[in-house]
């Protein structure tokens, strides 16, 4: 069966920005401040730059295999079992991803807006849309992620204008910050909000020119972690560093400070937790497609939707394991390390070794 | 066997339409699922929080602790009073306010208080005995008495800056004397109390009579490390208005010290805050004139000197000429003009020096010099201070210059 190659090089953008702003808006100005204090937009402006380079090895494998995806051209990188076996780990680490990011958006539903509604019922219905829109094929998957793009961006850029007129410039100084020795470590937390970035596998072998793909890389992670960079000064410049600590959820508090002119409105939060639930859907409905056609890949099956909702019981149940919000947040911690092995050190890997073995796939015809 | 295969694809059919109308109804019908009517809502307007004596124990059941070994909790008594909307008794229009209750407050809100070892529980106390639940996100006035703000204020902030129903833009103020004296006032401008309270700070920003203070600039002021935070410091007077009487100075979460009205003016004269919205007596030859400040700008700066931090404040103002006291003085007379400046200048710095002495007597550094050591010069910083308490020490011994600079630009519409 031949794939149809119909998606062009904005609608790749436009899935991998979608992807990448999600759940990790929220508690992202914290991490970046437990980190480096006022050095938070340095952190996240170095951990967009790790991100940029694990999302080239991803691009740069994909454009010597333009037909395959990471989990069908490592089999032929370093043999059939070694890869299944780590390929493995890739689909059940999305998987986890999927349900502690469902979870996370659970979590913040039931603290900040419906307190009687239980957790269980709002990741489930999430979990529910994610599975559904993932019986799409990645033409009309690419198509959503298109469509809600500028519905993510403009009013996340309009919150943060408007609060802009409250930072103050001291709060932004000394820019590496005043005790910047958990610098490392932030970079490494912060760049792991961005392992959504991954789907580029499963795009490049869909795209209309994959010779383009390193362009959408860049331009992709420009705009998303752009707005990472945007969203930490807006929310370190209005709070200060030593308040943004005391913030589980940083950027909902800005919302929460922020008020439309001529009091239209007077704060903001409601509309930004619409647009944020928009933000984890998109995400949602990637990891979750991302693990299902994995899978489906893995096994060399021919059906495509096969796998949708069988999945769902099983990241349900991952999703409900932690106990409570702060054995939640470790496990997201800890899911972001291991994922930075997997998504960024492992295509590194492969990588290395298809140019020393010097094997690439067959380019593609026109 | 195909017509009866039919029919039974048709009552399929059938039983699936009927399966999916029922399914319809119970998502449209059955509502959602968090739904709360505004007459089952308490909606708080405003809480205001004193210390009680020990006596008030009596007042409290055992609601979020048993007498015997679970408690009661060792911390302090407080008495929490809330002002409760009542949902139909608010007119909505100008219109509306004939009929039954007019104008009168009492009627439009509903006063509470009990008592209890913390905000949560007091607030739970309070729960146990209303029927509606309480509701937090139209709170606009928090009010705490000088006897709580001097206790310490970690509990209190400690519960709206959890609660997720608050607003940062509400107001904390700080009561002289009894604190729920404010949620029983009664002023004639506004049907609501708590409306009112907020008016006051909301038209004082706009009048010049107070900068922005709200709860989340309190609290974010307080967080950092070189920086203490204010609140405002008020007074109920005698008919149920309420005078801005200074600032309420804290270190940490503990007021320490509480400033003079005109005081507001010289923090934002030195925070450089616009509009200016104060007036003040100057003194020239042997009489008196009034000068009122309509725009102020300033200038920070610091460098260290003989290892301690050096800051030099360059304020300007531009004034108006309101007042005379008599004719010897004419307005008209460029140097008397010049004369009225320079020894409005005089008095300026005074009182700013003034001010800066008091604030580091408390160790109360308010106006967040240390932000400015902690910014611009971080490996000082990290060498010397590192720490808030460290800050709060060292701010005590830091030395400073004032220029001011006044420009009267207009008279008024008399022409001597």
């Amino acid at each position: 069966m031949k794939a149809t190659r119909d998606i062009t090089a904005t609608q790749a953008a436009a899935v991998v920005v979608s992807t990448i702003i999600g759940v990790g808006v929220l508690p992202l100005p914290l991490f970046t401040v437990q980190a480096a204090d006022t050095g938070a937009p340095l952190v996240t402006l170095l951990a967009s730059v790790l991100a940029l380079v694990g999302l080239l090895f991803v691009t740069l494998l994909g454009m010597r295999f333009p037909d395959h995806s990471i989990i069908q051209y490592s089999e032929q990188i370093i043999g059939k079992w070694p890869a299944r076996t780590i390929n493995a780990c890739v689909i059940v680490f999305f998987a986890l991803l999927t349900s502690l990011t469902a979870r996370e958006f659970g979590e913040v539903v039931v603290t900040s807006v419906l307190k009687q509604t239980p957790v269980e019922v709002t990741v489930i219905v999430m979990l529910m849309l994610a599975a559904i829109s993932a019986r799409n094929n990645i033409t009309t998957f690419s198509y959503i992620h298109l469509f809600y793009v500028p519905l993510l961006l403009v009013p996340v850029l309009m919150i943060i204008t408007l609060s802009l007129k409250n930072a103050e410039p001291l709060n932004l100084q000394p820019i590496w910050g005043n005790q910047p020795s958990g610098m490392l470590q932030g970079i490494l937390t912060v760049a792991a909000l961005f392992q959504g970035s991954f789907v580029m596998t499963i795009m490049i072998p869909a795209m209309r020119r994959p010779a383009k793909a390193l362009a959408v890389s860049f331009y992709s992670i420009l705009i998303a972690g752009g707005l990472y960079v945007v969203i930490v000064i807006a929310v370190v410049g209005v709070f200060g560093a030593q308040e943004t600590k005391k913030l589980l959820w940083p950027t909902l508090e800005l919302a929460k400070a922020t008020s439309l002119p001529a009091n239209v409105l007077e704060r903001l939060d409601g509309a930004f937790l619409a647009v944020w639930v928009t933000a984890v859907f998109t995400t949602l409905l990637t990891s979750y497609f991302l693990t299902s056609v994995s899978l489906k890949q893995m096994l060399r099956l021919e059906e495509p939707r096969i796998f949708t909702f069988f999945l769902l019981p099983f990241v349900f149940v991952l999703a409900m394991m932690p106990a409570n919000i702060a054995k939640m947040y470790e496990a997201v911690a800890r899911a972001g390390q291991i994922g930075l092995g997997l998504t960024m050190v492992y295509p590194g890997l492969l990588l290395l070794i298809s140019l020393l073995r010097r094997k690439r796939g067959k380019p593609i015809e026109r | 066997m195909s017509a009866r295969g039919d029919v039974a694809s048709k009552k399929n059919v059938r039983l699936a339409a009927r399966l999916s109308l029922l399914l319809l109804m119970s998502a449209l019908l059955s509502g959602c699922w968090d739904r709360t009517e505004i007459e089952d809502r308490a909606i708080v307007l405003g809480v205001s929080i004193d210390k009680a004596p020990p006596e008030a124990e009596k007042e409290e059941d055992p609601i979020t602790h048993y007498e015997a070994k679970l408690g009661p909790p060792t911390s302090d008594l407080i008495r929490v009073g809330v002002q409760i909307a009542l949902p139909g008794r608010i007119p909505l229009g100008p219109g509306e306010s004939g009929g039954s209750g007019g104008n009168d407050p009492q009627k439009t809100v509903w006063v509470i208080d009990v008592v209890g070892h913390s905000v949560n529980d007091a607030l739970m106390n309070l729960q146990q005995e209303l029927s509606a639940r309480l509701f937090f996100g139209h709170l606009r006035v928090i009010v705490v008495s000088e006897e709580m703000a001097r206790f310490g204020l970690d509990n209190v902030d400690d519960y709206f800056h959890r609660n997720p129903e608050v607003r940062r833009m509400a107001w904390m103020m700080v009561a002289k004397g009894e604190a729920l004296a404010l949620m029983k006032a009664a002023p004639k401008l506004e049907r609501v109390p708590s409306l009112y309270l907020m008016t006051t700070l909301d038209q004082g920003i706009r009048m010049g009579k107070f900068p922005q203070d709200y709860i989340g600039l309190f609290w974010s002021r307080k967080a950092k490390l070189g920086q203490e935070g204010f609140l405002p410091y008020v007074e109920l007077k005698k008919s149920q208005n309420v005078e801005t009487k200074g600032l309420a100075l804290f270190r940490d979460s503990r007021m320490v010290g509480s400033t003079s009205p005109l005081d507001i003016a010289v923090y934002m004269a030195l925070k450089g805050n616009n509009p200016g919205g104060y007036s003040a007596f100057v003194e020239v030859k042997g009489t008196e004139v009034m000068t009122h400040v309509t725009h102020r700008e300033e200038k920070t700066t610091f460098k260290i000197r003989d290892g301690k931090p050096f800051f030099t404040f360059k304020a300007s103002f531009e004034l108006n000429l309101e007042e005379k006291m008599n004719d010897v003085l004419s307005a008209q007379d460029p140097s008397m003009i010049r004369e009225i400046e320079e020894a409005q200048s005089k008095g300026a710095k005074k009182l700013i020096e003034a001010f800066l002495e008091k604030t580091q007597e408390l160790d109360s550094d308010v106006l967040g010099l240390g932000e400015y050591v902690r910014a611009k010069s971080p490996g000082y910083w990290n060498k010397n201070v590192r720490t808030k308490e460290r800050w709060q020490r060292m701010y005590k011994e830091i030395d400073y210059e004032v220029e001011v600079n006044m420009n009267i630009r207009r008279v008024g519409m008399k022409a001597q």
